[in-house]
């Protein structure tokens, strides 16, 4: 069940991801309408990080490219916003939200160059519409993770960008932060934003996405909503791993080298 | 006996300066958990000083701060290659790296005891007492003063400039690297200019306070500080007060007991760590599990 | 050479006591280093083996003299206190393990370094002993520092021997252990112990600064022979004695050289030359298998070349088409020609390239198993039928036969692939 739609947003081919020697994505082949708000879903371990780490460039690809607005991603890099998952730094780090969500910005800003007004003014609005503006000078160390995540939104809204994606925005967050993140995450796609989004409880899933796409070491499904969600894609999703692919994982590990890269 | 003359004056300076420095960027260093890499650069350099050194045939010669410089960059890219293709551990290629490039210049020292005027007790504690002798002339005769403090000057000079000019990079890809080379900002580049910084730095300064003593200042102000604070810019200004201070009553207290003035800097630093620690850490609660497997467990966990 | 005959024909019985002592020494840091290279706390190590000198100098000022007690235990009481701040400024304080190593290092070294300027200031006529360890001097080891330092290596070898089963608990799963009820706290001290206790009596030959060294570079090196734990530990230490020893002979010739920095280069180069030449692991060993590994997909392809030749009604190929189908590699595709002809999988009849009956049978295993992975990846994995040769072009050259077999049921042993072209079996006639 992979539904491929012209004129795609991000356009995925025949993708492959390996860490050191073992494959952890295979053959992931998909593309994306714009303007929608699209889920990635799937048991642990099945991938759904690599891939958003393999479109953002930040884990080089065995084989396969990735195409965005039909170009690629170092020309539209500015156009691309990405929200990584909140583990993945340490938030002793000395800095205030505001801080935080300026970073956002640096990317336009260039090298040498210090955040002025202007983007002072464009962090204070993302903050704004995360919720967050009694926090703008609260250290980061004295967040909960639900302000945590809204912030890393707030930053990545900062980008001004047209893509989206974001790992794991709703991981350790309290309901009506859920419910919050969720109503903008709906009013920017309102706007024709394209929002990618790795999430890992299905029920909510079913309300939340346009869009899912269900990962399990390969692509199960990828397509509108209504159409993917069935018990057939989910147990393929969630039922276990493809006998076989893992069978030549494991060959590939036991090798010296990764027989994948080209 | 404890008096402020001209001489005081410019060793606490000199200290100062190089004590600055160090702090400002240790404090980049501590926050992109490298402090060890950054001891690790500031023993490998060695080779570098010492090769430098007779090339040019004095400790004064640009070949000297040119091989420490190339030996710096030379360490963070073979650690990044034991990691990278020879698959070491990132501790182990640290470990692996300075102690080889270290004794390599301890043996280079060594056999050409004869032929360069460096020891191993120079590298060691460094000489900053000897300063205001050491001076700068030229060669109409013309006496500029203290050698190593125009070092020191010239350091901070650069190293301010480097930190103003790069502050917002760096501090960006220190909180958050994936997030910044998404953004396209040259995160590694941005790191090895840091690491030549670092290197210098440790040239430059490894004169008055010996190579080795250079990594305490590069680490205990920046860690004593953050215990102190949460936000950037204050840590920034309390590791420069630090330096300071510790100048200061290191001077003095070497003086009183007539000890190496930076090693009892380093001993000063220490002592004001270890208090922040005791008034900053939470109460201890003794238990024969040590926490740390743990704790180190669940970072890297994080990591991944 | 008189001096190397002289040294490794053992005359002189105060060299037989030193390299007795480096080896015991040697094995013993080694031992410990490998557990906590693995228990990847080699840093750990290195500031242990700073932190002994403010208690070796303690001891000193204590003893008067270089008394070997003394300084063992000081240098094991100021290590002891580096370990334990170490670990409780981590789990009291936000500082990150990486920082509170560089500070506890360089804090107790700059102590050391100032007990060590006021010995010095003393005027101790035994002052000369002292730097010996900071860089290392094993030729200095006399006899009854050997039998403390000897003795306490020997303790700590039969110790890790003894408690390998919990160390490698503690070192692989501490939870697990834990959960079927090992005092793990308590393993973890006595390991803590025994790794000052190494650090400790490493220092004499090594030095402070290097002892990291012994520590970490053995484990790492021995790490790319083999994958068990048993034999890791015997390479690891026999790479730190021979270091060891080396080390020590050369401070026996130049006697102005301290030990420390050559075991290291000799350690290190005895790393380098296992990161790059052992087999399986060493980087040479793996670009040789990937060449060769590219040779044989070249082999592969061409066999290729010659079954679709046939597929086409051509009983062989003229060596024109086979360079034409392989543009820009002319040299690469003799190569492979020859080999398959020596491999008997071909024949070369002047121009002409003409398959064997088992280079038939294997150009077809070929073809078999690249389009029965094209409908693998077609039909469980829905990929598109024109995504799908290329990853089938990788896998078709490391399918086993028992992948094959299952394969083949899986699909229920199909006569098509998605681009609807025969999948080859060996009663096929062509």
């Amino acid at each position: 069940m992979i539904t491929q739609v012209d004129n795609p947003i991000l356009e995925i081919h025949d993708l492959i991801v390996s860490y050191d020697q073992s494959p952890v994505l295979w053959n992931v082949d998909l593309s994306l309408p714009s303007g929608k708000l699209i889920g990635i879903l799937g048991p642990n371990g099945a991938g759904k990080s690599t891939l958003i780490k393999a479109i953002m460039g930040l884990v080089t690809p065995s084989s396969g490219y990735v195409k965005v607005f039909d170009k690629t991603l170092e020309e539209v890099r500015s156009q691309i916003s990405y929200v990584p998952q909140r583990e993945s730094v340490d938030w002793n780090f000395p800095a205030s939200v505001l801080d935080v969500v300026m970073m956002g910005t640096y990317g336009k800003l260039g090298l040498f160059k210090r955040p002025g007004k202007k983007e002072k003014d464009i962090a204070l609005s993302c903050l704004d519409q995360v919720g967050m503006m009694s926090f703008v000078n609260r250290q980061i160390s004295e967040l909960s993770g639900g302000q945590q995540q809204r912030v890393f939104i707030a930053r990545a809204l900062a980008q001004e960008a047209d893509l989206y994606l974001m790992d794991e925005p709703f991981a350790g967050v309290d309901m009506s932060t859920e419910t919050a993140i969720f109503h903008l995450l709906k009013e920017m796609t309102a706007k024709g934003k394209t929002v990618i989004v790795v999430h890992h409880d299905i029920h909510s899933a079913m309300n939340y996405f346009d869009w899912i796409i269900m990962l399990n070491m390969h692509l199960v499904a990828s397509g509108p909503n209504d159409q993917v969600m069935s018990e057939e894609m989910l147990r393929k999703t969630y039922g276990g791993k493809l006998n076989l692919l893992t069978k030549v994982t494991d060959l590939i590990k036991q090798k010296d080298f990764n027989p994948l890269k080209s | 006996m404890m008096t402020f003359d001209q001489n005081a004056f410019l060793i606490i300076f000199t200290a100062s300066l190089i004590a600055i420095s160090c702090g400002l960027l240790g404090v980049f260093m501590m926050l992109r958990k490298m402090s060890m890499t950054g001891d690790a650069i500031s023993h490998a350099v060695l080779p570098g000083i010492v090769i430098g050194f007779f090339i040019s045939g004095s400790q004064r010669g640009l070949e000297v701060i040119i091989g420490a410089g190339i030996l710096g960059i030379f360490a963070t890219l073979v650690i990044d290659w034991l990691r990278q293709k020879a698959r070491v551990q990132l501790d182990a290629s640290i470990g692996i790296t300075f102690t080889l490039l270290f004794a390599i210049g301890i043996i280079l020292i060594n056999l050409l005891a004869y032929k360069v005027d460096l020891d191993q007790e120079c590298v060691l504690y460094g000489e900053i007492a000897y300063l205001p002798i050491d001076l700068w002339i030229s060669d109409s005769g013309f006496n500029f003063g203290p050698r190593i403090t125009y070092l020191a000057i010239l350091n901070l000079a650069l190293v301010g400039t480097f930190i103003s000019l790069l502050f917002k990079e760096l501090t960006l890809t220190s909180f958050d690297e994936n997030f910044s080379s998404v953004m396209g900002i040259p995160s590694k580049g941005i790191n090895l200019a840091l690491m030549s910084m670092v290197s210098y730095t440790t040239v430059s300064s490894f004169e008055a306070v010996g190579a080795i003593l250079v990594v305490a200042l590069l680490v205990v102000p920046p860690s004593t500080a953050f215990l102190w604070t949460k936000k950037l810019m204050p840590l920034i200004r309390l590791t420069c007060g630090l330096g300071i201070f510790i100048a200061i009553s290191g001077y003095y207290l070497a003086y009183l007991v007539d000890s190496s003035i930076a090693g009892m800097m380093v001993a000063v630093s220490g002592i004001l760590f270890l208090a922040s620690v005791l008034i900053q850490g939470k109460k201890p609660k003794f238990t024969w599990e040590l926490p740390w497997n743990k704790r180190r467990l669940a970072l890297e966990d994080k990591q991944l | 050479m008189e001096d190397f005959l002289y040294f490794f024909t053992f005359q002189d019985s105060s060299i037989v006591f030193v390299v007795i002592g480096i080896t015991l020494l040697g094995l013993g840091s080694a031992y410990v280093g490998t557990y906590s290279f693995l228990d990847k706390k080699a840093l750990l190590g290195d500031a242990i083996s700073h932190a002994v000198l403010p208690g070796i100098c303690l001891g000193f000022i204590l003893a008067g003299e270089k008394n070997p007690i003394y300084i063992v235990s000081g240098a094991f009481a100021s290590g002891a206190l580096a370990t334990f701040l170490t670990s409780w400024i981590r789990s009291n304080t936000k500082l990150s393990e990486d920082a509170i190593i560089a500070s506890i290092l360089s804090i107790f070294f700059g102590f050391g370094v100032v007990l060590l300027t006021v010995i010095q200031k003393s005027g101790n006529p035994e002052m000369a002993g002292l730097n010996q360890f900071i860089f290392g001097n094993a030729i200095a080891i006399l006899e009854e520092d050997l039998i403390i330092y000897g003795g306490l290596a020997v303790l700590i070898i039969i110790s890790l021997t003894l408690f390998q089963k919990e160390f490698s608990l503690l070192v692989f799963n501490p939870d697990f252990g834990k959960a079927i009820g090992y005092p793990m706290g308590l393993i973890r001290l006595l390991f803590n112990v025994l790794m000052i206790l190494a650090v400790v009596i490493g220092i004499q030959a090594i030095g402070v600064v290097l002892m990291a060294a012994l520590l970490i570079t053995p484990g790492a090196a021995a790490r790319f022979w083999t994958d068990r734990l048993g034999k890791l530990l015997i390479i690891a230490g026999l790479f730190s004695v021979i270091s060891g020893i080396m080390g020590t002979y050369i401070s026996f010739i130049l006697p102005q050289m301290p030990t420390g920095p050559w075991v290291v280069v000799c350690l290190s180069f005895l790393a380098l030359f296992s990161f790059l030449f052992a087999p399986k692991k060493g980087v040479l060993s793996r670009t040789i298998s990937r060449r060769r590994y590219l040779h044989k997909t070249h082999r592969d392809h061409l066999l290729k070349a010659v079954h679709h030749g046939l597929e086409q009604g051509k009983k062989y190929l003229t060596i024109e088409e086979i360079y034409e189908s392989f543009p820009y590699q002319k040299s690469k595709t003799r190569q492979s020609i020859d080999s398959l002809i020596k491999t008997g999988l071909i024949t070369r009849n002047q121009n002409f390239i003409i398959p064997t009956e088992q280079g038939k049978s294997e150009a077809k295993r070929i073809v078999r198993l690249h389009r029965l992975w094209e409908l693998y990846l077609n039909e469980y994995m829905n990929i598109a039928p024109d995504h799908v040769h290329d990853t089938a072009e990788k896998l078709e050259h490391i399918l086993t036969p028992e992948m094959e077999a299952l394969l083949e049921k899986r699909l229920n042993f199909p006569k098509l692939d998605p681009h609807q072209e025969n999948i080859p079996r060996d009663y096929d006639d062509l």
